[in-house]
């Protein structure tokens, strides 16, 4: 096999420009690769610009008036800057939205059959359901209730679940620790991991909890203000005295000077 | 009291009713896509009607025929609806929609005038105008066979949406971002939603049409329409046909009762009251969907 074509990335985001209703600018030249079986991290705090990072790979910024104004995305070699979102899912992507959103008044049986690409097989649609409830035990013993009342750590394995049906070869998740309890948290980020090492899928994770992102992660990239400020391995970003003090809430205390120390840094960098 | 006559009112009401359920089953196929009432049903049925006439009384074809072609020209007509108008508004405010059915309605209203004319035309499907007698109670022949058109789409309907199709028409009505989020295509949801709203108005259409007579008056059938679809929880087809049944015996009866106490026109009031009743007393109506909220 050519090794070139073994090293290209399954994912690859160049100097993307968002823009939402035409003037305002929500990322700034965003530049991310996903290799191939990986676990990427996407850090940073509220409005950094991540959720709108997903939305430009999946295709679900146009849903929101947002469009891609500079830049290009690669999925597997293949442009899709502008690709509707329904194509993407069908080429593998799948994007995993912020706040769980199961179908509430549909079973989480039916939610996973609603996601079912339109040409696959019944045998084919049970036995990715098998997978998926042998993945989330869990669902499986709710399988026919109403998703609406499942609890929170159950409605986000629905929704990852959902996302699998879909086949997809990237998996994108934001934010999917968000408002559950740490065990859960826990609980989930294991089942990617498994996921990831025995299908080899890759995962781009969206998370303000870097501290259990990076846990799981090989690599990270750290957003702030619409751009990328750092990027490196899962164990030197969690090194680094900076992400410890502002993401992992360690470090030693906080003193006014090194916080000003720092914004200056970040200004240089951006 | 004459308790023959009452339940003769009250069958015949039944009847009646699950002839205003064959409407509202199309009014409830789109608001559980769109969560719009399409206020252009009344337009649709219409049109429905007017094609089969065309097909029909102007193109010679029999009516076993004419009646599945107007189908199939109202399902495509119910997906051109979408293709043209509504996915330009998509993710804007439900008023919007809403004023574009309406828009649509005096369309629709104003094209037939122009093609067909005014006047009002018969159906002539054939049903004998001879009462059929159940032990001693009449009962009109033509709301029977209506009756049994609104059940057999019911069931219809009810299969459909367990089918993955159906789950992933429901799935559209929970939510649009998390459905294209999954790759289903929302928008040819929401036009399968109009086109089968569509040929529900061609049963609608051929059934009105034979009982009050082919025009423009088949649009106001819309109100009678909306009110069961509200009564019923506008997002519930269990809920259009039940509700149907209870407005139309209520009508019926309690219009024998109070039309000689006010000398006439009670129906409408009996209608209005309903309507106006549901909103203020259970806004969901009897079947429909609440918000789930989680404690």
């Amino acid at each position: 096999m050519d090794k070139k074509v073994e090293a290209q990335p399954i994912l690859s985001m160049n100097s993307v420009e968002v823009l939402y209703d035409n003037v305002m600018l929500a990322i700034k030249g965003v530049s991310i690769q996903v290799p191939k079986g990986e676990m990427i991290a996407l850090l940073g705090s509220n409005g950094a610009g991540k959720s709108t990072t997903l939305k430009a790979i999946s295709g679900l910024l146009k849903a929101e008036r947002g469009r891609v104004s500079r830049g290009e995305i690669k999925f597997e070699g293949t442009d899709i800057t502008e690709m509707l979102a329904q194509k993407r899912v069908e080429m593998g992507i799948c994007h995993v939205i912020e706040g769980r959103r199961v179908f509430e008044h549909l079973t989480p049986d039916e939610n996973l059959t609603a996601a079912a690409p339109m040409g696959m097989s019944r045998s084919e649609l049970d036995g990715e359901k098998e997978k998926i409830y042998n993945y989330f035990p869990r669902l499986a013993e709710r399988s026919n209730s109403l998703s609406g009342y499942l609890s929170g750590g159950e409605q986000q394995m629905l929704a990852i679940g959902r996302a699998l049906v879909t086949q997809p070869s990237l998996l994108m998740l934001d934010e999917p620790s968000l408002g559950l309890a740490p065990f859960l948290v826990a609980e989930i980020f294991g089942i990617l991991q498994k996921i990831n090492q025995e299908e080899g899928m890759s995962v781009l994770l969206v998370e303000q909890n870097a501290l259990a992102a990076l846990e799981i992660v090989s690599e990270g990239y750290l957003i702030e203000n619409g751009r990328v400020v750092m990027n490196g391995t899962a164990a030197a970003l969690k090194s680094n005295s900076d992400i410890q003090e502002f993401y992992l809430g360690g470090g030693e205390g906080t003193d006014f000077h090194n916080v000003k120390h720092y914004s200056r840094r970040k200004r240089w960098l951006s | 009291m004459d308790w023959v006559f009452l339940a003769e009112l009250a069958i015949n009401g039944a009847l009646t009713g699950l002839l205003y359920s064959l409407f509202a089953i199309g009014l409830v196929l789109i608001y559980k896509a769109s969560s719009v009432p399409n206020l252009a049903q009344g337009g649709l049925t219409m049109v429905g009607a007017y094609v089969v006439l065309a097909l029909s009384h102007d193109a010679g074809l029999p009516l076993w025929l004419a009646i599945p072609l107007a189908a199939v020209i109202m399902f495509g007509l119910g997906f051109g609806i979408e293709r043209v108008a509504l996915r330009r508004l998509a993710g804007r405010p439900v008023i919007m929609i809403l004023m574009l059915t309406l828009g649509l309605d005096i369309f629709l209203r104003g094209t037939t005038l122009a093609i067909w004319g005014g006047t009002s035309r018969s159906m002539e499907l054939g049903v004998s105008y001879e009462p059929l007698f159940l032990g001693d109670l009449f009962i009109s022949r033509i709301h029977l066979v209506g009756a049994g058109v609104a059940i057999a789409l019911f069931v219809g309907f009810m299969v459909f949406f367990r089918s993955r199709t159906g789950i992933k028409l429901r799935a559209i009505a929970d939510d649009y971002m998390a459905s294209w989020s999954v790759g289903i295509s929302v928008e040819r949801g929401v036009g399968l939603s109009w086109a089968l709203a569509s040929v529900v108005a061609v049963a609608a259409g051929v059934i009105w049409g034979e009982i009050q007579g082919v025009d423009q008056a088949l649009s106001l059938l819309l109100l009678k329409g909306l009110t069961v679809a509200v009564l019923g929880g506008l997002d519930s087809i269990l809920g259009a046909v039940i509700a149907g049944i209870i407005l139309g015996i209520l009508e019926n009866v309690g219009a024998d009762f109070l039309d000689p106490l006010v000398g006439g026109g009670s129906r409408e009031l009996i209608v209005a009251a309903v309507l106006i009743l549901t909103v203020m007393i259970r806004p969901h109506g009897l079947f429909g969907r609440h918000e789930i909220e989680r404690v």
